[in-house]
């Protein structure tokens, strides 16, 4: 494609990166022309965030070369990468919490008067007058400690706004954000564009890249898949691209035979760290036997629900029954006593102890019952044994059990912690974003476990961002916003656009 | 009321004389802290310097090589824990604690070895650092108040207000505060987080280094086996009494400093112990930090359920 | 920290090789010969009863404190004031040595530990406190301890303890508080016993009781990682270990207090120094914060200590010298990134695999 005419913004031509056991980037090509809106879609860990972090100087590619404005150059550092008008908004915000709005914008290169001091007046009005320009509501004075995530997030591309960036790099800009946020999200991204900037949009929903790129790279494997204008393109084809297989993922499943009532949860109220109501007045049954389902945008109070439930925070207000008992006074470990077992969202700080090995890690819930200990002396051997058996039974990939749990792979954490909980046999699994940061392979392993809990007459509560995890796999699915249950719909009777409007707060 | 006499002018320049080496030192502390490095090795890089002084002086006869040999060994001193923290990624607290241990017994043996002495070592033929006095305040009510310092004290209170400046009115302040409080968002804006900590590593080695001169060359004219004291351990708590910030520092070496003289001035005087006097700053210290955490903990506040 | 591995091994053993030329280097400008010197030191180490009775009795307050680190930094706390607690623990062991008349050799000397440890403990409650409900780090209020201990056990030695009115000094404990001292011609005490006592207690309860492993659940490493949401999770409530890991850490230290008055001084004076507080850490990390790591560092340690002590009171060489090369030492064991650069040699990472595998 040599079209003289529209000048390219940036071309990457066979970039190779390593890490110690992992390709990141296999011979990419990768091409943006001036102006306009290029989605850059891959799964987790398809080589996505390692390429734009070459292009923003974070990392140095093995071998290949990069062009910015058809010149060559060599991007070895952050302050390189800005230089050359490339402007980049992570995924977590890099934001100084006790800093302004415009102290984070002007970070580097504030104004300064003739005596060298900062000219904090000026710095306001100039970030006032760029924030107008381009329609982003932001307070300069207002801190980050007190601004909610849309003003995080439109602080950010304020940044690179500031510092002159005519390439911004998106990286999963709407996944913490409400649709009615993605919405004014890409108002923004398109009337950066009619000023004449470029913008890559990394991102891996798909129907986000339909709405709003003008082209569209595929990755998988640190390979590039394919390129097409997205006009020319379907879903379909770019899913099949990004996962290498048929999508509309169909988790293989009978239809779900619900018995008793397992955990009744009554107008259930929960405050969250900042003293705010994340879930308001909740209600809801799960039976064994069923998947229950809970989907909604990231931050909207599924954790505060889930902390409720496991015991880790308490509760406002309202009932949790579980098994025929108020289970509000009873501390985690109770909890799991009655059978209720957790699979939680952070699994590096909560679900697991990176720095123990692995048996201590597996015997977290255990360890203080014959035959793992008697009277307060930990049984070696049953403790190995047991360890051991979990190893095989789940599949952890490891040398051995004495082996630091933190230098597992993700995948091989995840599995840890998801053996320890249903070794204990639980009548109600809790399972929040259970497939996080896990490579494909041990997704599919995790989605038949839970089923399999489910056929064995268990019960389970999965709380997923995920919405292709909980629609395939949930039976009935509650959508959370802002605290609150929209609607209950049943996964097959209902589309994505659907979904989409419920998970904005909106009911018909 | 007897014993509100103490407080005259000799209270107040003794004040100020025990207060500076605590001050320099927490000026390099609150730096560091700043830019997120927790710098507790500040009590040898200031051995250190005390000790090279006066070893400098002694063979130099002037008390200007003296200061630049004793700021050099601070900043020494200080390159060698940024080094072992930075560049060879030891733990920052440990590396501080091994500085401290190996300064103690490096002025020691150095002590011993060089000059064959044990305890404390004075010579005539050692230079101090003299006072200055200001011509044109003798005879005037202020010159009891503001002249006859040594060049460090004067040095401190210009310092108290430079900082005070670099930190909330310059570039360098921001991206200094920025790298402690989130480097991800500091590297962003294209500043080197770890120079920016190396930046705070050395200047508090440079101060640490005039506070050390301080003690031995112009505070007295002899070096004491660990004649520092502790007071690289209290600079480092004035910092986080003062929450890191320049002024804030500043007033609690005041406060350190006043509890000190206090303390010296009641020595066999009155019946109380000049020993829980010195006890005051620190017990103030912790009351300090306990607001501080307290302050944290009440700012969340639930929001009342609505009624149905 | 990572777990102990043959790069551990490796990187001592370069360490020391290198600290032996900076010793070999220093020895020949200063003009001594550094063969007779090595031989002085090594005989002060090791050589004869007299000898080896006071490396082990040196050897006493070194393990006792290490273990103090290596149980605060387990439960994810950095404790820097056990110097503070073995202050109080002497201090008020040796008030109990003294007050208490009326007592048997053993329910005597029982008391005193007790006493050396309670006091020694609950000196570090505030921090743990502060810490836990405040969250003030336990580095700043520990230090700040370490001061408020000296200020006080001085105090105290001068006033309301003092028995001696020229020197500021308590009275001298009874007989009957006194823990033994076996030999005549060194201070080798039974405290020794009771700190060796200690060291496999301590790993026996770290690594094999349930108790063990909720101190241990939050933390494990290096540095704080209290508050531990995994404890939490698992419904160990993390505020007590780390509370709990914390008055142990004092208690130690004030045992180590306690035992160097009843074992040693037999008095409290105002003089009195104690810096093993500060070493036992160094001494923990270069023991990889294991309970028998840092009993063997402490031995080795305080061989060291007092072949230099010997060397001092036989030749002109200062004893100072050890103590540089032992932080030298310290430097190159603390720089984790000289150590896991060395995986990049292949026979290390076999023989790393192989020494995992034995020690399994």
């Amino acid at each position: 494609m040599t079209q003289k005419n529209i000048e390219t913004a940036v071309e990457v031509k066979n970039i190779t990166k390593s890490y110690p056991g992992v390709t990141a980037n296999d011979s990419v090509d990768f091409k943006v022309l001036k102006g306009e809106i290029h989605a850059l879609v891959g799964e987790n860990g398809a080589g996505k965030s390692t390429l734009v972090k070459i292009l923003y100087g974070i990392e140095q590619p093995d071998s290949g070369e990069i062009f910015i404005n058809d010149k060559s150059v060599e991007i070895n550092k952050v302050d390189k990468a800005i230089e050359l008008g490339i402007g980049m908004v992570h995924q977590e915000f890099h934001l100084v919490p006790s800093f302004t709005a415009a102290e984070n914008i002007g970070l580097g290169q504030e104004p300064r008067n003739s005596r060298g001091f900062i000219d904090w007046d000026k710095l306001n009005s100039e970030v006032s007058n760029i924030a107008k320009k381009y329609g982003l509501d932001v307070d300069p004075k207002l801190r980050m400690i007190d601004a909610s995530v849309g003003i995080q997030q439109r602080t950010e591309i304020l940044k690179t706004l500031y510092r002159n960036a005519n390439i911004l790099i998106l990286d999963e800009p709407t996944a913490v954000l409400t649709p009615q946020e993605t919405d004014e999200l890409f108002e923004v991204i398109r009337s950066l564009v009619d000023e004449g900037k470029t913008v890559i949009f990394i991102t891996h929903k798909l129907r986000e890249v339909m709405e709003i790129s003008d082209r569209v790279t595929v990755m998988r494997d640190g390979k590039v898949q394919g390129v097409s204008d997205t006009k020319n393109t379907s879903p379909e084809e770019l899913a099949k691209l990004m996962v290498g297989r048929e999508v509309f993922m169909q988790v293989e499943k009978e239809k779900a035979k619900p018995t008793e009532k397992v955990l009744e949860v009554k107008n259930l109220w929960v405050h969250d760290a900042r003293g705010l109501l994340a879930v308001k007045n909740f209600s809801l049954d799960v039976h064994k036997g069923e998947i229950v389902g809970i989907a909604g945008v990231d931050g909207n109070g599924q954790t505060e629900l889930v902390e409720a439930l496991s015991g880790l925070r308490p509760t406002s207000k309202g009932e949790v029954i579980f098994d025929g008992k108020n289970i509000e006074s009873f501390s985690p470990r109770k909890r799991r006593r009655a059978g209720l077992a957790h699979v939680p969202e952070d699994r590096a700080n909560t679900g697991l102890n990176l720095k123990l090995d692995i048996w201590e890690n597996l015997v977290g819930t255990s360890y203080f019952r014959s035959p793992l200990s008697k009277g307060g002396i930990i049984s070696m051997k049953n403790v190995v044994d047991h360890s051991n058996n979990l190893r095989e039974k789940f599949d952890i990939r490891t040398p051995g059990v004495f082996v630091r749990t933190g230098s597992l792979s993700g995948g091989n954490q995840q599995k840890v912690v998801i053996a320890r909980e249903l070794s204990e046999d639980p009548l109600l699994t809790i399972a929040s974003q259970p497939t996080r940061g896990v490579d494909i392979g041990n997704i599919e392993a995790i989605h038949k476990q839970l089923i399999e809990i489910r056929d064995s007459g268990k019960a389970v509560l999965l709380v997923s961002a995920e919405l292709d995890e909980v629609m395939s796999v949930a039976d009935r699915v509650a959508v959370i916003y802002e605290g609150e249950i929209v609607e209950w719909v049943n996964p097959k009777d209902v589309d994505q656009q659907q979904m989409g409007l419920y998970m904005a707060g909106i009911k018909d | 009321m007897e014993w509100l006499e103490i407080f005259d002018i000799s209270l107040f320049r003794s004040l100020i004389r025990s207060a500076t080496p605590i001050a320099l030192i927490g000026f390099g502390a609150a730096m560091c802290s700043a830019s997120g490095v927790l710098n507790i090795g500040l009590e040898g890089k200031m051995l250190n310097a005390a000790f090279v002084g006066i070893a400098a002086s002694y063979y130099s006869g002037s008390a200007l090589t003296g200061f630049i040999w004793g700021v050099s060994a601070g900043v020494l001193t200080a390159i060698l824990f940024g080094f072992l923290s930075f560049n060879l990624g030891a733990d920052e607290v440990l590396v501080g604690l091994a500085i401290n241990i190996f300064s103690i017994a490096g002025t020691r043996y150095l002590l011993e070895t060089l000059f064959k002495r044990r305890g404390f070592f004075s010579d005539p033929s050692i230079q101090g650092i003299d006072p200055i006095t200001f011509d044109f305040l003798v005879d005037t009510r202020f010159e009891k108040i503001f002249s006859g310092y040594t060049p460090s004290i004067y040095l401190v209170f210009f310092l108290a207000i430079v900082l005070y400046l670099v930190y909330y009115k310059t570039r360098l302040g921001t991206a200094i505060r920025a790298t402690g409080e989130n480097p991800e968002a500091a590297e962003d804006a294209g500043i080197n987080t770890l120079r920016m900590k190396w930046l705070t590593v050395v200047f508090s080695g440079v101060l640490a280094g005039i506070g050390g001169t301080f003690l031995s060359l112009e505070n007295m004219t002899l070096f004491t086996e660990g004649m520092s004291a502790g007071k690289g351990y209290i600079g480092l708590v004035a910092s986080s009494f003062g929450n890191n910030t320049p002024l804030g520092t500043f007033g609690a070496s005041l406060f350190f400093g006043l509890g000190d003289a206090i303390g010296i001035r009641l020595q066999g005087v009155y019946e109380l112990d000049s020993r829980l006097i010195l006890m005051v700053p620190y017990a103030l210290t912790v009351v300090v930090l306990i607001l501080i955490g307290i302050r944290q903990r009440i700012r969340v506040r639930p929001v009342p359920i609505p009624e149905q | 920290m990572e777990k102990f591995s043959f790069k551990d091994v490796l990187i001592l053993f370069a360490g020391t090789i290198i600290t032996i030329g900076i010793a070999w280097v220093l020895l020949t400008v200063t003009g001594f010969v550094p063969r007779e010197i090595g031989k002085l030191f090594f005989e002060g180490a090791v050589v004869g009863q007299r000898n080896i009775l006071n490396t082990l009795n040196i050897a006493t307050p070194y393990i006792l404190t290490s273990i103090a680190t290596v149980v605060s930094f387990r439960v994810g706390m950095f404790n820097i004031g056990i110097n503070g607690s073995m202050y109080i623990g002497g201090l008020y062991a040796a008030w109990a040595g003294y007050k208490f008349t009326s007592l048997g050799h053993i329910p005597h000397v029982s008391l005193c530990i007790a006493i050396a440890i309670i006091t020694g403990s609950l000196w570090m409650l505030l921090p743990a406190l502060l810490k836990v409900y405040a969250g003030v780090s336990e580095i700043i209020s520990t230090i700040i301890l370490n001061f408020v201990a000296v200020l006080f056990v001085s105090y105290m030695a001068n006033g309301p303890f003092r028995a001696d009115p020229i020197a500021p000094a308590t009275p001298r404990i009874l007989e009957t508080a006194e823990l033994k001292q076996y030999f005549p011609n060194s201070q080798f005490n039974s405290g020794f016993f009771i700190a060796v006592i200690i060291a496999f207690l301590t790993y026996f309860i770290l690594k094999k009781t349930t108790f063990g492993y909720e101190l241990r659940s939050g933390g494990d490493g290096l540095v704080g990682f209290y508050p531990s949401r995994y404890s939490s999770y698992l419904g160990i409530p993390s505020d007590r270990s780390a509370i709990t890991g914390m008055l142990i850490s004092g208690g130690l230290g004030g045992l180590a207090g306690g035992i160097e008055i009843l074992g040693n001084a037999r008095y409290f004076y105002q003089e009195l120094l104690f810096n093993q507080g500060f070493d036992g850490i160094l001494i923990a990390i270069v023991g990889k914060l294991e309970p028998i790591g840092g009993l063997i560092a402490s031995l080795f340690w305080s061989a060291l200590r007092n072949g230099g002590l010997f060397v001092d009171y036989k030749t002109e060489v200062s004893r100072e010298i050890v103590v540089i090369l032992l932080s030298i030492l310290i430097f190159f064991v603390s720089a984790q990134k000289l150590v896991s650069s060395l995986e990049r040699f292949k026979f290390v990472r076999k023989l790393d695999a192989f020494f995992t595998r034995k020690i399994k």
